[in-house]
C-alpha cells in the first residue's frame, strides 16, 4: 500500500530525515514512536508532501507520489485523512461547515456533502455540535472533529500527527476511544504518531522506532517490547512498565 | 510555488489590481478635486469668476448705498451690460466689482476710472484687476512710455494700462500669459537703473552729479554698447526724505537744546572728531567737529552744573572707565536749556510784575486828570484876580469917588497892601500868566485820556493766561540731560549715516549690456571724489503674477502634491490590505519548496520582484492617472518608490498579515487546490480591504 525509500529531507544545515525506509500493507495499523525532533512529523507530512521531502521514493499504491503534478497531488490527499496534533480546524467555520466544506469545494452536492458530513460527526459522538465554532468546543472535541473532516472522504490511508499531545490527559481517552473504534470498525490503513504506549499496544499491528531521522528498529509490539533492541524501544519499555 | 499562480488565482489578481489602479486613481484624483473645487469656489464667490471684474472700487462703508446707487447709475449709462457685485467689507471699507462690457473693456477706460468712479460718494481708490492680464509692479517712471510702447507691440497684447507705479498689460487670451510674461520679462531685463546714494548731510546737487557720473560711465565703456541716461528723480520715495529732514530737525533742535561744549585744545595736542574726553566732574565729552582753532563737543555723560555762566573745566583724555590720560583742552560749557528755563521763569515773573504795574499806572492817570483840574481853575482864579486888579487901580488913579466909606477904606486898604505887591505882580504877571495861558490843557487832557486807555488795554490782557501758557511751554520742554541728549543725537547720526537710508540719491538708466555696481563703486567713488556713496543696481519694473493667477497656480500645485501623497498612501494601504495576505502566504509555500538547484535562481528571489512590480505598477499607475505632482519628484522616482513599497511588504508580509499556517495545511491536506485555500481560508479572515471584499464574490463558504 505505502512504501518508503531511503527519504530524505534536510532544513537548511539540519538533517530532519536521514534515509527512512518504511513499508505498510493495505488496512495495517502502524504507530511510529520517537523523541521529540526524530523526524516523526516529517516523515509523515511527507507522504501526502505537505512537506516536500529532498529525495527518495514515496510509493502509494505502486504510484509514485512525488512525480504527481499539483492536481493529481490535490487528488492523491483526497483519499489521504490527515488528523494533526494542533486540530488544525478552520476557525470562522462551523463544526459541521468544517467537515464538509471540502467535499463540496471537491465538487460535490451541498445536502449530499451536509448529510455525510453529519453521519462523520455522530460516529465521532458530536451529534448537536453541528452549528457550533471550533473554539466553542472543549480540545477532546476538537480533535474528534479534525478526526471526522479526516474521516468524511473515507480515505484508504489516514495519517495521524500526535493527536493527543496537546490534549488534558482527561480528555485524551475520549479520543483514543474513538480512534480505537476507528481502527477495529474500518479497514482504512493507519500510520499513527503517538506516545501512548498502552494505546499502541492495543491497536498497533506493528511499532516502528526512529531516532534521529532514521528508522531505528520495527515490529510487532509485544515482540518488541519484550525484547527490545534499540535504546529508544527500551526507554518506550519503561514508560510501559510503570 | 509558481503553481499558485497557473491555478487561476492570477486572474483574481488581475482583476484586483485593475480595480485598485482605477479606484487609487478615483480616489486620489476625488480628494484632490474636492480640495480644488472648495477652494475655486470659495475664491470665485469673493472675487469673482475669471475676467468677470474688472475693477474694484473701494468705498467707505457709510457712503456705500449711495455709491451703489451713482455705480448703478454711472453702468446704465456709460457702460450698458456692465457687472457689479459688492463684496467684503473690510475695515470699514466696502468693495465693489465692477466689470465693464466687452467694448468698453479699453485703455482709455481702464486709464480713466477717476474720471468715471472719481464722483461716486465715499470713493476712497481702486484697484484694476483685469483678467487676463500680466502685471509689472514699480514700474520707473523714466521706462514708462517706452515700455508701454515695446510691450503693446507684441502679439497677444491687447494693450497697456497705466496704474500708478505699475503697468497693466491686457492680453487677448488666458493661455498667452505666460509667454507674454517671458517677453515681457525680456524688455526689462535690458534695462538697469544704476543708483549712486550719498549719505544724508552732503549736499549734493544730484544734477551735476548724475551727468558727471554719465560722463564716467561713458568714459569706462566700449561705445554703443549700452545707452545712458541720467533719470534722477526727486519724488521718488517723498515720504522717506520728509521723515529724513525730519530727523535731521529733531537732531538740529536737540543739538541747540543741549549745553554747548566749545574747547580750546591745547595747542600741543591734535584732537580728532569722535574723541572721548573727561572732565574734572566726570562729564564726558564727545568731539563732534574740529574748524580750524574753533573745536565744538557734546556732552554723551554725565550733567553739568546748572548755572547761567559759562563753566570752564580742563578736559583730559578719556582712556577708559575711571582712568584719564593727560590734559587736552580746556572746556567751556554753556548750558543753553538752563538759561532757557531761566528765562521762561523770569518772563513769568516780568508779567506777574506788569500786572501789578497797570494797576498803579492807572491810578497815577486818575491823579493827573486831578492836577490839571486844579491847575485850570486856578488859573482862572488868577485871571479873574488880574481884572479885578485892574479895575481897582484905575479906580484908583481915576479918583472916582462914588463909593462908600467903607469901600474907600478896602480900597485904601488894598492899595495900601498890594500896591507893592500888586505892582510885581503886574508888570512881571502879566507875562507869566500869559504864558500860562498859552498851555493847551484840553491837549494834555487828551493825551492822559490815552495813556488812561492804553493802561486799560494792558489791564485786559489775560495775564494769567499767559502766564499758564508760558508755564505749560516751559513744562513740555524735554526733560532730557546732556546725556540723554548726547545718545539721541549719536544715535539720530548713525541712523541717518547709515548706508540703507538714501540721503542724496542719483539715478541713472542703463539700456543694453549690465554694467556690475559693485565694481563701478570704488571708480565713482574715486573720480566723485566721495568715499561715503554707495552704488546699487535696480531694475526698471518686476513682473508679478496677479493674485488670482498665483493663488489658482498655488490651488494647482497644492491639487497635485495632494495626489501625490495620496497615490502613495493609498498604495501603502493597498499594500498592507491586501497585497501583504497574499505574500504572506507565498511566502509560506515557497518555504516548503524543494530548493533550486541552480545559484543564481536562489540569489534571485522572485517575491521580492514581483512585490516591487506589483508596487510599482499600482503607484505609477495611480499616481499617473491621478495626475499626481510632487515637487522635485520625477516619474522614475515614482516606479522607484513602488518597486521599494512593493519590496517592504514582501519583506513584512507577515508582520502585516499573519499565516495562519494550520488551517492553510489543513486546506492543503484535505486536497484543496491554492486557489481554495486562498479563496476560503487565507482571505475571509484577512485584513478588510479590496481583496478581501472581491472574495466575497468567489467564497462558498
Ligand atoms: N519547518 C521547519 N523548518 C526548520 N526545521 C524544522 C521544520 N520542521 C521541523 N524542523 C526540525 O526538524 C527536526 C524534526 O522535526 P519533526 O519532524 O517535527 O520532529 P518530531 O515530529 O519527531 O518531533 C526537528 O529538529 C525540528 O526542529
Ligand atoms: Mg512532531
Amino acid at each position: 500500500m505505502l512504501e518508503i525509500r531511503d527519504l530524505r529531507k534536510s532544513y537548511g544545515k539540519l538533517v530532519a530525515l536521514d534515509g527512512v525506509d518504511l513499508t505498510v500493507s493495505r488496512g495495517e495499523t502502524v504507530v511510529i514512536m520517537g523523541p521529540s525532533g526524530c523526524g516523526k512529523s516529517t516523515l509523515i507530512r511527507c507522504v501526502n508532501r505537505l512537506t516536500e521531502p529532498d529525495s527518495g521514493t514515496i510509493l502509494v499504491k505502486g504510484q509514485d507520489i512525488m512525480a504527481l503534478d499539483s492536481g493529481e497531488l490535490q487528488e492523491f490527499r483526497r483519499n489521504v485523512g490527515f488528523v494533526f496534533q494542533q486540530f488544525n480546524l478552520i476557525g470562522r467555520l462551523t463544526v459541521l461547515e468544517n467537515v464538509m466544506f471540502h467535499l463540496v469545494l471537491g465538487g460535490m452536492d451541498l445536502e449530499e456533502a451536509r448529510s455525510r458530513g453529519r453521519v462523520v460527526l455522530d460516529k465521532v459522538g458530536l451529534k448537536g455540535a453541528e452549528q457550533r465554532r471550533p473554539h466553542e468546543l472543549s480540545g477532546g472535541q476538537q480533535q474528534r472533529v479534525g478526526i471526522a473532516r479526516a474521516l468524511v472522504t473515507n480515505p484508504e490511508i489516514m495519517l495521524w500527527d500526535e493527536p493527543t499531545a496537546s490534549l488534558d490527559p482527561i480528555l485524551v481517552s475520549e479520543v483514543l476511544e474513538v480512534m480505537e473504534e476507528l481502527v477495529r470498525t474500518t479497514a482504512t490503513t493507519m500510520l499513527i504518531v503517538t506516545h501512548e504506549v498502552s494505546f499502541a499496544l492495543r491497536v498497533a499491528e506493528r511499532i516502528v522506532f526512529m531516532d534521529k531521522g532514521q528508522v531505528v528498529e520495527e515490529g510487532v509490539p509485544k515482540e518488541i517490547f519484550a525484547d527490545p533492541q534499540s535504546e529508544i524501544a527500551r526507554l518506550y519499555k519503561r514508560l510501559l512498565v510503570t | 510555488m509558481l503553481v499558485f499562480f497557473r491555478d487561476g488565482f492570477y486572474k483574481d489578481l488581475i482583476i484586483l489590481l485593475v480595480l485598485t489602479v482605477i479606484i487609487g486613481a478615483v480616489f486620489a484624483q476625488g480628494v484632490a478635486w474636492a480640495i480644488d473645487t472648495y477652494f475655486g469656489d470659495t475664491l470665485d464667490g469673493m472675487i469673482g469668476e475669471y475676467g468677470e471684474y474688472d475693477v474694484i472700487l473701494h468705498i467707505r462703508e457709510e457712503a456705500k448705498e449711495t455709491a451703489l446707487r451713482e455705480l448703478e447709475r454711472i453702468g446704465e449709462q456709460s457702460f450698458p451690460g456692465y457687472k457689479l457685485n459688492q463684496t467684503l467689507t473690510i475695515a470699514g471699507q466696502a468693495n465693489f466689482f465692477f466689470g465693464f462690457p466687452e467694448t468698453h473693456r479699453t485703455k482709455e477706460v481702464l486709464e480713466g476710472i477717476t474720471s468715471y468712479f472719481g464722483a461716486v460718494p465715499g470713493i476712497n481708490g481702486y484697484t484694476l484687476m483685469v483678467e487676463p492680464s500680466v502685471l509689472i509692479r514699480g514700474v520707473h517712471p523714466a521706462v514708462r512710455e517706452d515700455l508701454m510702447e515695446q510691450i503693446e507691440a507684441l502679439s497677444g497684447v491687447r494693450f497697456v494700462v497705466k496704474d500708478g507705479v505699475n503697468l497693466v498689460v491686457v492680453l487677448a487670451e488666458e493661455d498667452g500669459s505666460a509667454d507674454i510674461t517671458r517677453k515681457v520679462e525680456d524688455i526689462l531685463q535690458k534695462y538697469q537703473i544704476l543708483e549712486l546714494r550719498f549719505p544724508m548731510g552732503f549736499e549734493v546737487d544730484t544734477q551735476e552729479v548724475g551727468e558727471q557720473a554719465l560722463a564716467i560711465l561713458h568714459s569706462h565703456s566700449s561705445p554703443g554698447q549700452s545707452e545712458y541716461k541720467n533719470v534722477t528723480s526727486a519724488q521718488y520715495g517723498e515720504d522717506l526724505d520728509a521723515f529724513l529732514k525730519a530727523l535731521v530737525e529733531m537732531r538740529d533742535f536737540l543739538g541747540s537744546y543741549a549745553s554747548q561744549v566749545r574747547l580750546v585744545p591745547d595747542p600741543q595736542v591734535n584732537l580728532g572728531v569722535g574723541e572721548l574726553i573727561i572732565l574734572e566732574d566726570d562729564l564726558l565729552i564727545e568731539v563732534t567737529g574740529i574748524y580750524g582753532d574753533h573745536v565744538e563737543g557734546m556732552i554723551v555723560e554725565g550733567s553739568p552744573v546748572q548755572s547761567m555762566d559759562t563753566i570752564v573745566q580742563a578736559g583730559y583724555r578719556y582712556l577708559g572707565p575711571g582712568e584719564r590720560g593727560e590734559f587736552v583742552a580746556d572746556v567751556e560749557i554753556e548750558n543753553e536749556r538752563y538759561r532757557l528755563a531761566y528765562a521762561v521763569d523770569e518772563s513769568l515773573r516780568l508779567l506777574a510784575e506788569l500786572e501789578e504795574l497797570s494797576v498803579q499806572a492807572s491810578t497815577a492817570v486818575n491823579n493827573a486828570e486831578g492836577v490839571l483840574t486844579t491847575f485850570q481853575e486856578a488859573l482862572m482864579q488868577l485871571e479873574v484876580l488880574q481884572v479885578q486888579m485892574r479895575q481897582l487901580n484905575e479906580g484908583i488913579t481915576n479918583g472916582d469917588a462914588k463909593s462908600s466909606g467903607e469901600q474907600f477904606l478896602v480900597t485904601l486898604l488894598l492899595n495900601g497892601l498890594f500896591q507893592t505887591l500888586a505892582q510885581g505882580v503886574i508888570h512881571t504877571g502879566e507875562e507869566s500868566l500869559d504864558s500860562l495861558q498859552n498851555l493847551d490843557i484840553e491837549e494834555m487832557r487828551e493825551s492822559l485820556a490815552g495813556i488812561s486807555a492804553q493802561i486799560s488795554n494792558v489791564q485786559e490782557i489775560d495775564v494769567a493766561a499767559i502766564m499758564e501758557q508760558i508755564g505749560f511751554v516751559r513744562d513740555t520742554l524735554p526733560n532730557l540731560n546732556d546725556a540723554e541728549i548726547g545718545q539721541s543725537i549719536r544715535l539720530i547720526n548713525t541712523y541717518l549715516g547709515g548706508q540703507v537710508i538714501p540721503g542724496e540719491r542719483v539715478q541713472l538708466l542703463i539700456e543694453g549690456q549690465h554694467v556690475d555696481e559693485k565694481a563701478l563703486e570704488s571708480l565713482f567713488r574715486e573720480e566723485l571724489e566721495n568715499p561715503y556713496m554707495h552704488t546699487y543696481s535696480t531694475s526698471v519694473g518686476m513682473v508679478t503674477p496677479d493674485a488670482r493667477g498665483e493663488v489658482f497656480r498655488i490651488l494647482k500645485e497644492v491639487r497635485s502634491i495632494v495626489a501625490g501623497m495620496l497615490s502613495i498612501i493609498f498604495t501603502m494601504i493597498v499594500l498592507v490590505l491586501d497585497h501583504a495576505t497574499v505574500f504572506s502566504t507565498l511566502k509560506f509555500l515557497r518555504a516548503n519548496d524543494r530548493p533550486n538547484k541552480r545559484r543564481w535562481a536562489r540569489l534571485f528571489n522572485p517575491l521580492l520582484v514581483l512585490g516591487g512590480v506589483l508596487g510599482s505598477l499600482i503607484l505609477t499607475s495611480v499616481y499617473y492617472l491621478s495626475r499626481s505632482q510632487i515637487p522635485f519628484v520625477s516619474l522614475p522616482f515614482v516606479v522607484f518608490l513602488g518597486f521599494a513599497l512593493g519590496g517592504l511588504i514582501v519583506v513584512f508580509a507577515e508582520r502585516f498579515s499573519p499565516v495562519h499556517s494550520m488551517e492553510l495545511m489543513a486546506g492543503q491536506s484535505l486536497g484543496l487546490s491554492n486557489v481554495q485555500i486562498m479563496r476560503e481560508i487565507v482571505i475571509p479572515p484577512s485584513r478588510p480591504g479590496l481583496l478581501n471584499l472581491l472574495n466575497r464574490f468567489r467564497q462558498q463558504f
